[in-house]
């Protein structure tokens, strides 16, 4: 079972630093425990890749800190797709 | 080794409670009217022979119901699958071949064939086991054109993106078949390394994973009739 949780600002580091992010969005919907997480990532790797492969690279760039908490979810794009997505 | 039968539940706390944690436990639920217990029975008391590291306990469920309670049992025969203080499987009905592969599974090693016409090295017997995972699991990814792995039962949901997957297929009319990982740990960690995918619920669609709950979500935002267009196939 996971310890203590982990800390919002270390899954942002790891994002940015592994999957060349342009933005990332990072929420711990765990009441603060570190232990549940929403996040949002943008990134030109995304590109020509499906929505599970998309899953996939970012659950591979995570490994370590996923199987230390108890949920994730994600939503992936590309730049381009989250530019459409703050203009509508 | 041969199987202990439980006296009573003193008896049975005595027994597990002097058992050092990290010896494997089966016990076997039984009653002496119900005829598939018999032949269960006897498939349990062979395997007892085949796996000294494994303590086998046998409980009369209907002399012992406390101890039944303890395991929720509400049918026979019924096994039980301990390891490390944990209960790891549950198997109901009779299937001596399903019992057999589980019993081997929790103890890890290979059963005592006397006699031993040679010695198996060890990583030959870790890769016989895999594969008979992998080949399990091959096939309960497939059992239905959409299965569903999730936390709990349809009726009885435990965890809430299992709930909201459930209610997601049902929105869509989408007939699946499903699994309770929680009833099993082996499926739980072994579909985990099958699909190299970290999280439950996961759906499977002719055997494939599509992935999670944001998957689907995300999916149904793009194509609202996936579903629909599924159950033409």
């Amino acid at each position: 079972m996971s310890g203590s949780g982990i800390a919002s600002s270390h899954i942002e580091a790891v994002i940015r630093e592994r999957l060349n992010s342009t933005h990332v969005q990072v929420d711990d919907i765990s009441g603060g425990c570190g232990q549940a997480f929403e996040v949002i990532v943008v990134s030109p790797l995304f590109t020509g890749k499906n929505v599970l492969m998309r899953h996939r690279l970012v659950n591979a760039a995570l490994k370590e800190e996923i199987s230390a908490i108890h949920a994730f979810t994600q939503k992936d794009y590309t730049p381009e797709e989250w530019e459409k997505k703050q203009q509508q | 080794m041969t199987v202990v039968e439980i006296t009573s539940e003193s008896h049975f706390n005595e027994l597990t409670t002097s058992l050092p944690s990290a010896r494997p436990i089966t016990i076997s639920f039984h009653t002496p009217w119900a005829a598939p217990c018999t032949q269960m029975n006897a498939v349990f008391s062979y395997l007892a022979t085949q796996y000294n590291n494994v303590t086998f306990l046998s409980v009369d469920a209907e002399a012992h119901p406390e101890i039944s309670e303890i395991f929720d049992v509400s049918a026979v025969p019924f096994f039980v699958l301990i390891k490390n203080g944990k209960v790891v499987r549950e198997l109901s009905g009779a299937d001596p071949k399903e019992l057999s592969a589980a019993i081997q599974e929790l103890s890890g090693q290979q059963p005592v064939v006397a006699p031993a016409a040679g010695v198996e090295n060890d990583e030959k017997e870790e890769t016989t086991a895999e594969e008979d995972l992998n080949g399990r699991l091959a096939k309960l990814v497939s059992a239905a054109p959409v299965m569903l792995f999730m936390k709990g039962t349809p009726a009885a949901p435990q965890c809430g993106f299992s709930r909201q997957l459930v209610g997601i297929l049902r929105e869509n009319q989408v007939r699946f078949g499903f699994f309770d990982i929680l009833k099993d740990d082996t499926v739980r960690q072994g579909l985990k390394q099958f699909s190299d995918w970290p999280t439950f619920p996961q759906l499977y669609v002719n055997g494939e994973l599509q992935g999670g709950l944001d998957i689907v979500k995300e999916i149904l935002a793009e194509d609202p009739n996936y579903f629909k267009n599924l159950q033409t196939v």
